[in-house]
């Protein structure tokens, strides 16, 4: 668990993080985003500012675009021919869609948790330890500590600690889903993306990811992508509705859910949508 | 905003200007870690490439390799190569008509007996069996297609022929004595011969174009079948107006496999064949093929002999690549509505 | 006239099934047939020593030399392919899977696979033997080597195939989580992928293994023969089928008798290895539903 302390005790690549970004400087901004595949163009003129520290949640209907949104924040669609990403998205001020923006330096500051658990075929210690070992090297001691802590961060520690050698196989959903977080922040990220993080899971497994959100969020700029309204009525301080590639609207979840400012946010909430 | 964060950037100016310098590095780090798994990245792949590379380097050597090997014969004497049906080694002339003849009618026999069977197999497979028995039962059939070459070439000599040889005159006493198909069927009873080679190939190839209709008739959609069964059609009219049309271009695609196969194969039909360079009317008779040529000869032979028989090997090559390739392109239909399933 | 036809058409669905049903059970004698002919002939031939003799004693022999070079040959080859065939078979499923390069290699590939053996052995004659003889002035020319890469080459396109196939049935999610680490692209194939498909393409270098245990036609011009024992792999190398071959075209019915104990040998050996594939393959089927 968490400590409520945790704020004094945080490392220092945290603490200037947070130091460096003055209030007004959003965590990311995105300016002007477009997508394309192929010929068809799936985002649009995209922009949007996301705060420090805060969960934004992005919903629409499927087909809307936001699973790409969230995909171009850490490059992850460049894997596919075909896909590109034009405009500008800027991480603390830098835009990471420049091809000089180094992908390790970019995937260690931005961590993604998808949509059905994907544990490496390898025991739940090494799961944890081997994006690190990408990364840093640490002696063995220091791993050790780094994989309890991230372990700890996603609330698994206490279910696993007797076994970490085994095959992170062997796990529930919900435990395997919570070592995927875990495997993210192990990296120590800045930002998480969670791509429709429990829509495999029963719904304990679910409020038990909900709930870590919420913790999480107190290190973590959370973007998140849900086509539950409900949960992004409960997990977000933010919501973003996207329609056709387009962004429709952005605000605090509060006033989206009861509200919105466009006809359109309103159809889809009330689920008058067709 | 979170109490923290504020906390932090009231944070000591030196920690700060550390922190930075620190971030700094880190980022000159990670750029350094991206150039050095970029470069590692493109010797992987370039030496994954070489090995994939090394399967086609394998095909064309196959065919350059044999082509060197009989241009000799090939080069020289192509007009008499591939016309003759004189073979003398003591004479020196080397046609390659007789075995060709022989590959020829031994993979036809094999592909006509073989296709109904193959069929009557996924039909069952597919339609009559309950679904217990098609695990087990495919699992057998395709254990036939495990059973390696010399094992059916054995069973070939010592059991099938004798038992070849004792319905043999009963063949030659009924269908010989029809009008046109009767000359097929006269000779002596040996047992040996071009007959028996083309069954003993049928049963090696079975198992294959029964794997490929199966996969084929089971890629047919769900709804396509049941819809024809609503309106009252019968197991054999479902199969034989829905299913095999939808699957006709993999069904071709499999017996021009089972052919590849049946063309290329030595050691089930080398010692039932009775090894003669005759082009004869009757399938009783002994014959030759271009594999078995290969095989019983090419250890005792030398200069123009071993060339020939290297031809024999390259005309062999180009003939089961041009009937592989109709196979496979045939087959990528298959593929694909494995894909869309 | 109604019913008439409705007979006629039950009686056609009838014999097509009892057709069907016939096939089926022509097969299915076959296989017992000829796996029962070889239990029983060689079984009546096993011996000490079949695995103590070797071939040079003839009828008075055994088999012991065919036994080791099969052995040797066999673990050669695969020592040659099976690394050849993962890497090529990641090749075509990770970097090639919809390019034009790919495509084709996967279509060879294909081609490969039936591609009639003893043209291969021709191929690795004319490659591998030849050469070796005018480079050794003749002391060396058919070896163990010649024979292990003849059946490398049966072997590699079964092994691509299959891991290739593995590869692809894989998630396009343990990809992606790996790659949003930082972790590139070559760690990703060989640390998380590869490991991940790992039973699957032991499945099919155990397939390739049960393929050329049998194999005969690619040894007659590599390994040529030996009646003596022999390890080098640059000297001429016995192995069961080649033997069994040469036993099977001689006059005495003695070596008859050690032939089909050979027979039995491979035929037990190729069971018993595709027996293993299919025990993975249930396994793994288990493990992950």
């Amino acid at each position: 668990m968490i400590e409520p302390t945790c704020t004094s005790t945080q490392p220092w690549w945290l603490r200037a993080v947070n130091g460096t970004a003055l209030p007004s400087h959003p965590k990311l901004a995105v300016r002007g985003l477009d997508f394309h595949y192929g010929d068809s163009r799936v985002l649009k003129n995209i922009e949007l500012d996301i705060a420090q520290n805060t969960v934004t949640a992005i919903i629409g209907p499927s087909g809307c675009g936001k699973s790409t949104l969230l995909r171009v924040f850490n490059r992850i669609y460049a894997i596919y021919p075909g896909l590109k990403a034009s405009g500008q998205v800027l991480l603390d001020g830098e835009n990471i869609l420049d091809p000089g923006y180094s992908l390790n330096r970019l995937r260690s500051k931005v961590g993604m948790v998808f949509q059905k658990p994907v544990p490496f075929p390898m025991s739940i210690f090494d799961n944890i330890a081997y994006g690190i070992g990408h990364h840093e090297r640490l002696g063995k001691a220091d791993l050790a500590d780094r994989v309890e802590e991230a372990l700890r961060r996603a609330a698994l520690w206490d279910e696993v600690k007797d076994k970490l050698k085994r095959s992170a196989l062997g796990l529930s959903g919900g435990q395997q889903q919570r070592l995927c977080i875990a495997r993210s922040i192990a990296l120590r990220p800045e930002v998480l993306l969670l791509d429709e993080p429990t829509s495999a899971l029963d719904p304990i497994a679910t409020s038990r990811i909900e709930q870590l959100i919420d913790e999480l969020k107190r290190d973590y700029t959370i973007l998140i992508v849900t086509h539950n309204m409900q949960q992004a009525a409960r997990v977000s301080d933010r919501t973003a509705f996207l329609y056709l590639g387009e962004l429709v609207e952005v605000d605090a979840t509060e006033k989206i859910f009861t509200q919105p400012g466009r006809k359109q946010t309103e159809d889809y909430i009330t689920g008058r949508f067709g | 905003m979170p109490a923290h964060a504020t906390a932090h950037a009231l944070a000591s100016g030196s920690d700060r200007s550390r922190a930075d310098g620190q971030a700094a590095a880190g980022s000159h780090a990670a750029q350094q870690r991206s150039r050095r798994d970029a470069r590692h990245d493109a010797w992987f792949r370039l030496a994954l490439q070489g090995c994939a590379l090394l399967v086609l380097a394998s095909l064309l050597g196959a065919a350059l390799s044999t082509l060197w090997g009989g241009r000799q014969i090939l080069l020289h004497d192509t007009m008499g190569f591939l016309t003759s049906s004189q073979w003398n080694p003591v004479t020196g002339q080397y046609g390659a008509l007789a075995p060709v003849f022989g590959t020829l009618v031994t993979s036809c026999i094999a592909l006509l007996l073989a296709a109904p069977v193959s069929f009557g197999i996924a039909f069952f497979l597919t339609e009559i069996a309950p679904a217990w028995l098609r695990g087990p039962v495919a699992g057998a059939i395709e254990l036939l297609a495990s059973i390696p070459s010399i094992i059916y070439g054995m069973w070939g000599l010592f059991v099938f022929v004798p038992f070849m040889a004792s319905i043999e005159p009963t063949l030659s006493n009924t269908l010989g004595r029809l009008p046109v198909v009767g000359t097929l069927f006269q000779g002596p009873p040996l047992g040996l011969g071009l007959l028996t080679a083309g069954v003993v190939l049928a049963v090696m190839i079975v198992p294959f174009i029964t794997a490929i209709m199966r996969e084929a008739f089971q890629s047919v959609p769900l709804r396509l079948k049941e819809s024809a069964h609503a309106l009252g059609s019968t197991s054999w009219e479902v199969v034989w107006n829905i299913v095999l049309p939808y699957t006709r271009q993999a069904v071709v695609g499999g017996l021009f496999l089972g052919l590849g196969r049946a063309l290329g194969e030595t050691m089930a039909v080398t010692f039932v064949l009775g090894n003669s360079y005759a082009i004869g009317y009757s399938l009783l008779m002994p014959g030759t093929t271009i594999s078995s040529a290969i095989a019983n000869e090419f250890n005792e032979a030398v200069g123009n002999h071993r060339s020939a028989l290297i031809a024999l090997g390259f005309l062999l090559f180009v003939v089961t690549f041009v009937v592989l390739l109709c196979a496979r392109l045939m087959l990528r239909q298959l593929a694909k509505h494995g894909d869309a399933r | 006239m109604n019913t008439a036809l409705q007979w006629r058409r039950h009686l056609l669905d009838q014999l097509a099934r009892g057709l069907g049903l016939c096939a089926t059970a022509l097969g299915l004698l076959l296989l017992v047939w000829i796996l029962w002919v070889t239990l029983s002939r060689g079984a009546s031939a096993l011996g000490p020593r079949l695995f103590t003799q070797i071939t040079a004693h003839a009828e008075q022999g055994g088999l012991a030399n065919a036994i080791v070079g099969s052995l040797i040959m066999n673990l050669l080859a695969l020592a040659m392919c099976a690394p050849v065939g993962v890497a090529a078979g990641a090749y075509l499923s990770e970097y090639a899977d919809r390019t034009r390069l790919g495509t084709v290699l996967r279509f060879v590939n294909d081609i490969l696979l039936s591609a009639p053996s003893i043209v291969l052995g021709l191929f690795v004659y004319v490659v591998v033997v030849l050469p070796m003889s005018r480079l050794s002035g003749g002391s060396v020319s058919f070896s163990g080597l010649a024979g292990a890469i003849a059946l490398a080459l049966i072997g590699l396109p079964v092994i691509v195939r299959s891991t290739d196939e593995m590869l692809r049935l894989l998630p396009s999610t343990l990809r992606e989580a790996t790659l949003a680490l930082g972790i590139p692209q070559w760690k990703l194939v060989v640390h998380v992928l590869l490991r991940a498909a790992s039973s699957g393409i032991a499945t099919g270098v155990l397939l390739a293994l049960a393929r050329l245990a049998g194999e005969t036609a690619p040894l007659l011009f590599s390994a040529f023969g030996n009646n003596f024992m022999s390890i080098d792999p640059l000297d001429k190398m016995a192995s069961l089928p080649v033997t069994i071959y040469q036993y099977t075209n001689a006059p005495d019915p003695r070596l008859h008798t050690i032939a089909w104990a050979g027979a039995l040998l491979i035929t037990l050996a190729v069971l018993a290895l595709s027996l293993l594939t299919r025990l993975i393959v249930h396994r793994h089927a288990i493990r992950h539903d």
